[in-house]
């Protein structure tokens, strides 16, 4: 069993797309937010409507009741697939498969929320949620949707730029991954942690005091060797 | 190949298609500029570069190209697949289809389910009635007795011009009625999901209440303006709920005896083929509440037009589930 909580869903052209679900504090969160701008905008209404009789009354049970059930569907159906909650949270909703979100879809896991509301307080759903892998509530299981971070984590970005060396010996496949993979993320660390990491490494590096072409060089730190053999097995030759 | 020479080869089809991504997503103005009859031209270059760019995927993952080469080549897939595998058969077409065809065929579709609900429901109206019929008090027993005087109030000789309610207008009781009725209907359906249960019990509960202020109101001598209130939206509303009841039952069912699926499997296939069935009945709440409040209330109706009205209203609404749309065959229905 992984520590991960991505999921993979795969595409008819045998592409695996990595979807990393939302758990409960995320969703609860959202919800929140929700709670609050729902009961803000009947507020709004209410102040309004509140002056008319019986058409004010009519109008603002329907916008209690629209609020109540068709805020999500609609707001998930909408670009963006989030109530303006999960927005704020960078949540989407999106279907197990990787695909938006379908209409039918929206109005099952929104309808049963009155499922997963039971018997108070989300309780249903917040222990279908933390049982699951996939924090799915129920409505989610029986609509075949899922709640996802949006955005993409990103450990690693674009290698330090660096004069390439060979390395020492040759490199297995997984040194490799793995020199590139710390040299990806060499931004995010310093250069004494870099060096520190890059020391594991020292076996496959060049020797501190390799260099192309001077005489009596000082010695080349781990960190700077280990980017450089990064830029080599970049292809940079 | 090394990555860098994959990535300066390829880069320019990527680039391409993320031009073309971006003009997709440009929205419908973008892209109803171009005159050309049927799909823009790109989409075909677009699905193209798609599958080149899989396949570049694959190939960066496999030679397990430096990370930020293969992130990149998963969002700009990722992104192309949402965008080419997106559903469109949504819109005004798709809405008749379901109003004429997959909404009363996805009802049939129900089969005993909804036999066992509307046998729950019926049952205890008829026996609550009876029992209301022969001792009064009897109506104690499910609504206590500040509620009898309301009922008593609404339907009573002193009802006057609006009936069916204590007070407020036309318009104000549409909203409640839209909010009380469709929520009760919602919660039947989702309380189907424990094991169908839930369904059934508020399916049975709503029997009892109907059952005993009907029977109720019928020894108070109150009949005829009772039943000229109800006859005509009970068509949708009675029936909206024993659909709701009978689609929560299904999804139970599903759960309870999941055949040869999975039970998610077969929870996913249940909601798939019952979803028509919440929009039918969403639809006839809708209609249940606008002529529970502007037309079964007004009081200067005579009783017999609204017999007649609502007589038709009830073959209307059965003739529609149970004949509409048989026949028509459909590539991929909700059956």
């Amino acid at each position: 069993m992984t520590l991960d909580t991505t999921l993979l869903a795969e595409t008819p052209e045998g592409i695996a797309i990595v979807l990393r679900p939302a758990g409960a504090v995320a969703r609860s969160l959202a919800y929140a937010i929700d709670f609050v701008a729902r009961f803000v905008a009947w507020s709004i209404a209410a102040a309004f409507l509140g002056g008319f009789k019986g058409v004010g009354v009519g109008i603002m049970l329907v916008v209690l009741f629209a609020l109540e059930w068709l805020y999500p569907i609609v707001f998930e159906l909408l670009p963006g697939a989030a109530t303006p909650g999960k927005r704020a949270l960078g949540l989407q909703v999106m279907m197990d498969t990787g695909l938006p979100v379908t209409p039918s879809a929206a109005v099952t896991r929104n309808l049963l929320r009155v499922a997963d509301f039971m018997p108070v307080a989300y309780a249903f759903g917040l222990l279908a949620m933390l049982l699951r892998q996939d924090f799915k509530r129920l409505g989610d299981i029986v609509a075949g949707t899922l709640v996802v971070h949006a955005d993409k984590v990103r450990l690693a970005g674009a290698l330090p730029q660096a004069e390439p060396l060979a390395p020492r010996v040759p490199l297995t496949r997984p040194q490799q991954v793995a020199i590139l993979h710390l040299a990806g993320r060499a931004r995010r660390l310093t250069a004494d942690r870099v060096d520190e990491l890059a020391t594991l490494a020292e076996d496959a590096l060049p020797p501190a005091d390799f260099a192309p072409g001077g005489a009596n060089p000082a010695p080349i730190r781990p960190g700077p060797r280990l980017l450089a053999v990064a830029q080599w097995l970049m292809g940079r030759r | 190949m090394t990555p860098r020479q994959f990535e300066t080869r390829y880069e320019p089809s990527w680039v391409e298609l993320e031009r073309g991504l971006a003009a997709l997503d440009g929205g419908r103005r973008a892209r109803r500029t171009p005159a050309g009859p049927g799909s823009p031209p790109g989409a075909a270059r677009v699905a193209q570069l798609y599958r080149q760019c899989c396949e570049h995927l694959a190939l960066a993952r496999e030679r397990a190209y430096p990370p930020h080469l293969v992130d990149r080549l998963e969002a700009l897939t990722a992104r192309a697949h949402q965008r080419i595998y997106r559903r469109r058969d949504f819109g005004l077409g798709a809405l008749r289809d379901l109003a004429l065809y997959d909404a009363p065929a996805a009802v049939r579709a129900l089969g005993w389910h909804l036999g066992v609900v509307a046998l729950v429901f019926l049952l205890p109206i008829v026996l609550m009635g009876a029992a209301t019929w022969v001792d009064p008090h009897f109506v104690l027993t499910v609504v206590d007795a500040q509620q009898v005087r309301q009922f008593d109030g609404m339907y009573g000789p002193e009802a006057g011009e609006h009936l069916g309610r204590t007070s407020g207008d036309d318009w104000q009781m549409f909203g409640f009625y839209i909010m009380h009725n469709v929520g009760i209907s919602f919660q039947c359906f989702a309380a189907g999901l424990m094991l169908g249960i839930g369904s059934l019990v508020m399916v049975g509960y709503n029997g009892l209440l109907f059952g005993a202020i009907a029977g109720f109101l019928v020894t108070r001598g109150d009949s005829e303006r009772f039943f000229s209130f109800v006859v005509t939206h009970s068509a949708f509303e009675l029936t909206a709920i024993v659909l709701s009841g009978a689609a929560g039952l299904k999804l139970g069912h599903a759960v309870l005896a999941p055949g040869r699926l999975t039970r998610t499997q077969a929870l996913m296939g249940a909601a798939r083929e019952t979803s028509p069935v919440v929009a039918c009945f969403f639809a006839m709440l809708v209609i249940a509440a606008a002529l529970e409040a502007f037309w079964s209330s007004a009081g200067w109706v005579a009783p017999g037009v609204k017999y007649a009205v609502g007589g038709t209203c009830w073959a209307l609404v059965l003739a529609y589930l149970g004949l509409q749309g048989r026949g028509h065959v459909q590539g991929d229905g909700a059956r």
